[in-house]
């Protein structure tokens, strides 16, 4: 199953309405429609905590906390997913890019997500010259800029809670 | 006979005594009683006053003066302690300062008495490894009125200040010319005390009091570590300020000095516009809450490599490198906006005839191979080099010459046009640490076929470019600017994230002029990477390109320089270089 999502209180409501319609026209169905009623609500709920957990993330890393996969280890299944480009210093949704999609997979105990976005990357200047040990002693010493990305994530449930197993950056 | 205004040693090779906290002691105890000396007759202004200074993060001072020079202070409500002070107006600001007996602390306080706002630093020794470094914390304030609420504005750090120069004349004599092209650093100049040879570099503060009044400190970190805390009118060029510190002979200076200057001129800064925000370069890390008094120091003698003839001879024997790949070699990062090589070279043959050295006879095979000679020896030595045509028949090059037992480097301009030489040699194994390079100045001229050079005509040290700032962007990431404060010595300036001038050093150096708009110089980053920095410097097309020659742990290098330029500005300041019939530049 793939939801497409973003972040809009519009979005939000649009899929509280799917979920209703269903729910008002449930009283005299079968134990099928309430399977399948059940299923779609845990899809939902699944749908909603791998966006907590991606949103969650994100904070993280543009709170400028990326100084080591520790920092994150929390949201992620293994200390080896958490380690990524330490140069990433932000990340924020490319409006212009395509909608972000969420997959659970049909047991539900993972997921992928694909989010394009536009990454802020910090390169070191090598320390090969005084100039450059000088701005690295005033708290510079980087190339910064933003590249349009698109961030492939594979999530994990464990223990009835999401957590990221891998992230992805691909050039959009 | 008259002695020269020369000392013995300059600044940064004075080994200053590292002063005990008793040595220290003992010498502020006199002066914390007695306040601190003046050659201009001390302001009255506070006299019979009572006064209580509340600071936004820092102490509650309460002051009483009597007369002109004693005044009690209670600090957050404490106990009085009785101490000298000496205070001295500019317009509507008093400033005053004084030592609390029994410490090695002190004030210095500014009150703008038309908004009763203040601004005080509080200043201490033996804060630092170097006991005698003064420490400074600054506190932004008011002084209370009595029925009155709080004001709410407050001095502030501002970059307002940056891009200015000013010599300035003390009361007691003293001459400097002043350089603020950081927003976090200065530059001076001690005409009267060192002869005016060398500019020096200090941490910096700058705050802004009104559109007119600036307050401006420097300590001299990395020398005597002594600290200068001054207010300055920029409309009336006038100062008032306070010197506390130990000289080179450890004597004590604390005195509160009135001042007047001249204005030398405003070069370009480059933040944003709207930005005019101080204190660009944070006090601590990201992430970290700065400890009291904490700033960001360049401390290049420090931090460098110091080693001994043995060492660097071992060093060079093992790792030396001349033009390494660009991406990955030693200096590749002041190699990003290098512009292409020129292969003109390859294929010719010549000798340059120096007038004070040897002539060097080349061979060029390709145009990165040349064999090169001194004349009269038999064995000619491979070397790799790399060439750069800078201005149409100008071409700059270098190379290392192996075997030479100071491990020389020449970087040398050519001008097939006028058949001129300059070449600046490079060489290790200099009297402070081997590996800090020094550098000989050899003029001369082209010997070729078909080239008639000329007899008497030479490439010449210049002064045209002193009082010039202008910026280097060598890569992403990497911008400088040079500034030219005396025809011996410059100063880079290291831009921040927001293009705000940061940290600053500078060194001698010496500036050749091979045509109209072009230039070729050298620096030594002495007592600092003692790396020799040459660029020959086109202004019409605002680029440099140049060689640079450094040893260190890591073994002899030499590498391509090459930057965008921009001119940011000029300082009117020659006149202040030229010897005068008395003797001295003061």
């Amino acid at each position: 199953m793939t939801t497409k999502t973003d972040s809009t209180r519009r979005s939000f409501l649009k899929g509280g309405a799917l979920l209703a319609v269903p729910l008002a026209s449930a009283v005299p169905a079968a134990v099928m429609a309430d399977d399948g009623l059940k299923a779609r609500l845990a899809r939902l709920e699944d749908g909603a905590a791998i966006r907590e957990l991606h949103q969650a993330w994100l904070r993280q890393i543009n709170r400028g906390t990326n100084t080591g996969a520790g920092d994150t280890a929390a949201l992620f299944a293994t200390l080896q997913g958490a380690a990524f480009d330490q140069g990433v210093r932000s990340i924020a949704p490319d409006h212009a890019g395509q909608p972000d999609a969420i997959e659970v997979a049909a047991d539900g105990k993972s997921a992928t997500g694909r989010f394009q976005c536009l990454v802020g990357i910090e390169t070191a200047i090598a320390q090969d010259c005084t100039l450059a040990q000088m701005a690295h002693a005033q708290g510079g010493g980087f190339v910064r800029r933003t590249e349009r990305c698109v961030l492939n994530v594979e999530y994990v449930k464990a223990s009835g809670a999401w957590a990221i197993a891998r992230v992805e950056f691909a050039p959009a | 006979m008259p002695g020269t205004p020369y000392p013995k040693e300059q600044m940064h090779r004075i080994a200053y005594t590292k002063l005990s906290e008793r040595q220290i002691a003992e010498k502020l105890s006199p002066v914390a009683v007695s306040g601190p000396t003046s050659a201009s007759p001390l302001s009255g202004v506070f006299a019979g006053k009572s006064i209580r200074i509340v600071t936004d993060k820092g102490p509650a001072l309460s002051y009483t003066f009597r007369g002109t020079n004693r005044l009690s202070l209670a600090e957050n409500g404490g106990g009085a302690a009785e101490a000298g002070y000496g205070a001295l107006t500019l317009g509507s600001v008093a400033f005053f300062s004084h030592v609390i007996p029994g410490t090695q602390r002190g004030y210095a306080a500014v009150i703008d008495r038309d908004t009763n706002l203040a601004t005080v630093f509080e200043l201490w020794f033996s804060g630092y490894k170097d006991n005698r470094e003064v420490q400074r914390e600054i506190y932004y304030g008011y002084v209370e009125q009595p029925g009155q609420a709080p004001p709410k504005a407050r001095h502030v750090t501002t970059n307002r200040v940056e891009g200015k120069g000013f010599y300035w004349k003390q009361d007691n004599g003293a001459e400097t010319l002043e350089f603020y092209p950081s927003a976090a650093y200065s530059n001076f100049v001690e005409l009267s005390r060192l002869g005016g040879e060398l500019g020096f570099c200090g941490p910096s503060d700058y705050i802004k009091i009104n559109d007119d009044l600036y307050i401006y400190t420097r300590t001299e970190c990395e020398f005597s570590g002594t600290f200068t805390a001054y207010v300055m009118d920029l409309n009336r060029i006038e100062q008032v300020g306070v010197r506390l510190g130990f000289d080179a002979n450890d004597a004590l200076e604390y005195y509160v000095f009135r001042g007047k200057g001249e204005w030398l001129g405003q070069h370009a800064h480059f933040e944003k516009f709207g930005d005019e925000s101080g204190a660009p370069v944070p006090a601590a890390a990201a992430g970290q809450t700065p400890a009291k008094g904490a700033r960001r120091v360049y401390r290049p003698f420090e931090t460098m490599a110091k080693m001994t003839k043995a060492e660097v001879d071992a060093v060079c024997a093992k790792h030396t490198t001349a033009f390494a790949p660009r991406a990955s070699g030693p200096g590749a990062s002041m190699a990003g906006n290098l512009g292409p090589p020129t292969g003109w070279l390859a294929g010719k043959t010549f000798t340059l005839r120096y007038d004070h050295a040897p002539a060097m006879e080349y061979r060029f095979d390709d145009a990165e191979t040349l064999h090169w000679r001194k004349e009269g020896s038999g064995n000619w030595t491979k070397a790799r080099y790399q060439a750069w045509e800078s201005m149409p028949g100008v071409i700059l090059f270098g190379h290392l010459l192996e075997g030479e037992p100071n491990h020389d480097g020449h970087s040398i301009v050519v001008d097939f046009d006028e058949g001129l030489v300059t070449c600046f040699n490079g060489y290790l194994n200099t009297p402070y640490f081997a590996n800090e390079a020094g550098v000989k100045i050899h003029f001369g001229v082209i010997e070729m076929e078909g080239l008639i050079p000329p007899k008497y005509r030479r490439h010449v040290l210049t002064d045209e470019i002193v009082g010039r700032a202008v910026s280097q962007n060598y890569a992403p990431g990497l911008t400088s600017m040079h500034l030219y404060t005396t025809p011996y010595s410059l100063s880079w300036i290291i831009f921040t994230g927001s293009d705000a001038g940061g940290l600053e050093w500078s060194g001698p150096a010496r500036y050749v002029k091979i045509r109209n708009g072009l230039y070729f110089m050298y620096w030594l980053e002495e007592a600092c990477n003692g790396t020799l920095g040459t660029i020959l410097v086109n202004f019409h097309t605002m680029r440099d390109v140049g060689v640079g020659y450094n040893c260190g742990t890591n073994g002899l290098n030499m590498s391509a320089v090459g930057a965008h330029e921009r001119l940011a500005g000029q300082f009117d300041v020659k006149r202040f270089y030229q010897v005068k019939a008395s003797g001295g530049v003061a």
